[in-house]
């Protein structure tokens, strides 16, 4: 078995009147169990230039356990704070449910359920090339 | 302006052949603007069996924006585990000790938020479980009391 960390640290001096820190890890398992993921599609970069609906991650593509304990990180890499990614999941060839937006630097880490169906789905918000990176850990 | 920094990484030393190291950091940022982020809310609860919850209400005056969530399983069984929704959608589940950070779109872009506001949703499977979650905003539709 492996062991593999996520550390997120929020963090910020001038939110409130006191500090916000909040820091948290988590250790990747298998479903129900202490035992630590073993696969990975390894880190991909994706170059994106347009701004249609489209898959990111299709579950079809990959070995994911649906209804276990798999995560996805996808970074949108410009540096470009007006632009965005729209990260959705669903059928690209019909209305996923939509996330959020990722401007230029931005990042998220999330649990997949994986059903049949449940694509990641990608909408730029203009046709500039952008690296879109993903991860993703799963059994 | 505030100014809020989130910070992921992600390491392995045996998932791979060779060490897995990433690092990275955004700076939370209004949407399209380099303004921070400057509202928060922040709480601590535990979750009941039997529903989906509401965790985050969206707002229309949030939606299609830069909002950020937060959400962490403070349960510390690493049997049960809490189902998150967005909308209807289960998106997958936060086993004990599992967090996860999001943007919130809140409404799909080009409708009316109040009719399609897509709500984050929680339910806790087989065992109430403790939640942590951080909304960091730009601003959400206050309701007259």
């Amino acid at each position: 078995m492996a062991t593999t960390t996520a550390t997120i640290t929020l963090a910020s001096s001038d939110i409130a009147d006191n500090a916000l820190s909040i820091s948290n890890t988590m250790t990747m398992t298998t479903a129900g169990t202490t035992t630590g993921i073993t696969e990975t599609t390894g880190l991909a970069r994706k170059k994106v230039a347009s701004a249609s609906l489209a898959d990111l991650i299709t579950v079809a593509n990959t070995d994911v356990t649906a209804a276990s304990s798999a995560k996805v990180y996808i970074k949108n890499t410009s540096t470009s704070t007006d632009k965005y990614g729209l990260i959705g999941i669903g059928d690209s060839s019909g209305t996923p449910i939509y996330l959020g937006r990722l401007y230029g630097g931005d990042w998220m880490l999330f649990p997949w359920d994986a059903n049949s169906g449940e694509d990641i789905t990608l909408t730029m918000s203009d046709t500039t090339e952008t690296v879109i990176e993903y991860m993703v850990f799963f059994e | 302006m505030a100014t809020t920094t989130a910070t992921l990484t992600l390491s392995s030393s045996d998932l791979l052949s060779n060490a897995l190291s990433l690092s990275a950091t955004q700076t939370l940022y209004k949407a399209g603007t380099t303004t921070g982020l400057d509202q928060i809310q922040y709480e601590r609860l535990e979750v009941p069996t039997g529903d989906v919850y509401d965790l985050v209400d969206a707002t229309a005056l949030g939606a299609n924006k830069a909002n950020k969530v937060y959400i962490a399983n403070k349960h510390t069984d690493a049997t049960k585990y809490v189902d998150i929704y967005i909308k209807t959608l289960n998106i997958g589940r936060l086993y004990a000790g599992d967090w996860m950070f999001v943007p919130l779109e809140a409404a799909p872009a080009g409708t009316s938020p109040e009719t399609y506001l897509q709500d984050v949703g929680i339910e806790a499977v087989s065992a109430a479980q403790v939640v942590e979650f951080a909304l960091i905003h730009e601003g959400k539709t206050q309701t007259a009391s």
